[in-house]
């Protein structure tokens, strides 16, 4: 009984030491985050203090201050709504059109051989270098955000999805076919499946793209939105605020491609780590 | 691969390319509408002129410059980074925070600290080149077998040899695939720059590709000649992949 105990004393004490370890382990990211990120900080107000300009290098509080005015304006929320619209819709074109003309051409070989020529031709061709025809053609205004968004995505999304056809295995198909299934069936249900995660990596890839070209768009030829309101405060010369709306573009650049990674966690967990180093 | 290339291929490129010329002839005789044709003239004047490769051959220079920039900075952090473990934690959220920032968007910064010249443009590159380098050197050097590296140690090699014979050779496959990405962003970002560039301030003479579209845009108006440049764009892409597959072929044919 003695011996039970004794022994039981140190598990208890164990158990206790592996809490406060696995707390220790939650935090220790968060820790280190703000601790690195605390010397980027400290470095940025020291090389400000050393220009003296706050036209050139506003201090870090002074971005700080007008991201809270513009949050509080709206200002903010509106362009980024603005920006987000289309990204959303040239993103969704670029889905929509991309993948079905994927499965296409990953399942058909004469379509491949028609069209494949046709993509290498337009694909070195950035979709930033498309800026100034689409200005002719569509003028300033949402379309040529859109436009080029949708191109920017289009590719990476086509072509990851012609590789995922290639790796589903014939002997599905075959299998399938043999049970007398249609072909709309065998591409629902056996071939988009198979072929997801690799979709779901070109989505990614042409999501990154994607935001780019927004950027780039909205820089030179928009009205409004993110990639305009950065140009507009330069023109100001009103460096915090530039810095600021850079900062709103970093946030949701990052939080798009985080949405886009738990979508593939939900939607393919076996095959997370395929989007391999970018 | 095979037959990639085959004789259907150029069907498409075709019948869409004598349909841009019928649209072209349909147009009135004074519209700048683009045809192929007229494109192809554009060109020649473009190449004979020297215009266009004396752009092409300022705006190569500004990506290599900035992409050796970041090749060096970022090669040594990620090999850094990817080797002692107390580096990569206190770093790594660092390089995340500035990841997402489309290099685009600090266009507008790097203008005001150099000026529309070309140390904006190289800005701009390096920023663009810097990330795909050193998140792929890092997984290079992550991807070392550790024990390799403890036999090196054991056999008392020191520990600049071992990273100069073990872990940089074992790590370039993935240091290329980072470098390859990188140039096609960086190529990618140039053109932006210079068009940005060229939109913002007058047209000065500070040249690149991508100014001279945006002046075939905005001041000259001639379609032909941005689709001229459009092709060039998309033809230097093309070449600097090439290269890349090349040198990949040649340095680490053990890494196909």
């Amino acid at each position: 009984m003695r011996a039970r105990m004794a022994k039981q004393a140190p598990i208890l004490g164990a158990t206790d030491a592996h809490l406060t370890e696995r707390i220790l382990r939650r935090i220790s990211p968060i820790v280190v985050y703000l601790r690195s990120m605390a010397v980027v900080l400290i470095v940025w107000q020291l090389i400000h203090l050393r220009v003296g300009n706050p036209i050139l290098l506003p201090s870090p509080l002074a971005v700080a201050e007008s991201l809270y005015q513009l949050t509080r304006d709206g200002e903010i929320l509106e362009h980024s709504f603005i920006s987000l619209r289309r990204l959303a819709i040239g993103f969704g074109l670029a889905g929509l059109l991309g993948i079905p003309l994927g499965l296409f051409m990953g399942f058909s070989r004469l379509a491949q051989e028609l069209i494949d020529p046709m993509i290498e031709v337009l694909r070195p061709i950035s979709g930033i270098a498309w800026i100034p025809i689409a200005l002719f053609i569509f003028g300033i205004g949402d379309e040529l955000p859109i436009f080029i968004i949708f191109y920017g995505a289009f590719f990476p999304v086509v072509l990851n999805t012609i590789a995922g056809v290639r790796t589903v295995d014939p002997l599905l198909v075959r299998a399938a076919q043999t049970m007398g299934v249609t072909h709309r069936v065998i591409v629902s249900q056996v071939i988009f499946p198979a072929a997801l995660p690799n979709i779901l990596v070109g989505t990614r890839l042409g999501a990154g793209a994607a935001w780019m070209s927004l950027v780039a768009a909205e820089l030179i030829g928009a009205p409004s939105g993110l990639g305009f309101s950065v140009q507009w405060y330069r023109q100001l010369l009103m460096t915090s605020k530039v810095l600021a709306f850079i900062v709103v573009i970093g946030i949701l650049g990052y939080l798009t491609d985080r949405s886009l990674r738990l979508l593939q966690q939900r939607l393919t967990p076996w095959a997370v780590d395929t989007g391999g180093a970018r | 691969m095979r037959a990639r290339f085959g004789l259907k291929g150029f069907l498409l490129p075709c019948v869409l390319l004598i349909v841009w010329q019928l649209w072209g002839i349909a147009q009135p005789a004074q519209s700048a509408a683009p045809v192929p044709t007229h494109v192809f003239e554009s060109a020649r004047q473009l190449i004979a002129s020297g215009d266009l490769p004396l752009a092409i051959f300022q705006s190569i220079q500004r990506v290599l410059l900035g992409f050796l920039i970041a090749a060096i900075v970022a090669i040594s952090i990620g090999l850094l980074m990817g080797h002692f473990r107390f580096a990569d934690r206190n770093l790594d959220p660092i390089v995340e925070s500035f990841r997402p920032v489309a290099p685009i968007a600090l266009l507008p910064l790097a203008i005001l600290w150099f000026g529309t010249g070309t140390p904006a443009a190289v800005f701009i590159v390096a920023y663009a080149a810097f990330f795909p380098l050193i998140i792929n050197t890092i997984f290079g050097v992550k991807q070392v077998d550790g024990l390799v590296i403890q036999a090196a140690r054991t056999m008392g090699v020191g520990r600049f040899r071992i990273l100069q014979t073990v872990i940089i050779p074992s790590a370039l496959p993935s240091i290329f695939v980072g470098a390859r990405l990188a140039m096609g962003i960086a190529w990618t970002s140039i053109v932006a720059a210079e068009m940005a560039v060229g939109a913002k301030s007058g047209g000065g003479g500070t040249g690149g590709i991508g100014q001279m579209m945006f002046i075939f845009y905005a001041y000259s108006v001639k379609l032909d000649g941005i689709v001229v440049c459009m092709i060039a764009v998309g033809i230097v892409a093309l070449l600097i992949d090439l290269c890349f597959r090349i040198l990949q072929r040649k340095v680490m044919p053990w890494a196909h």
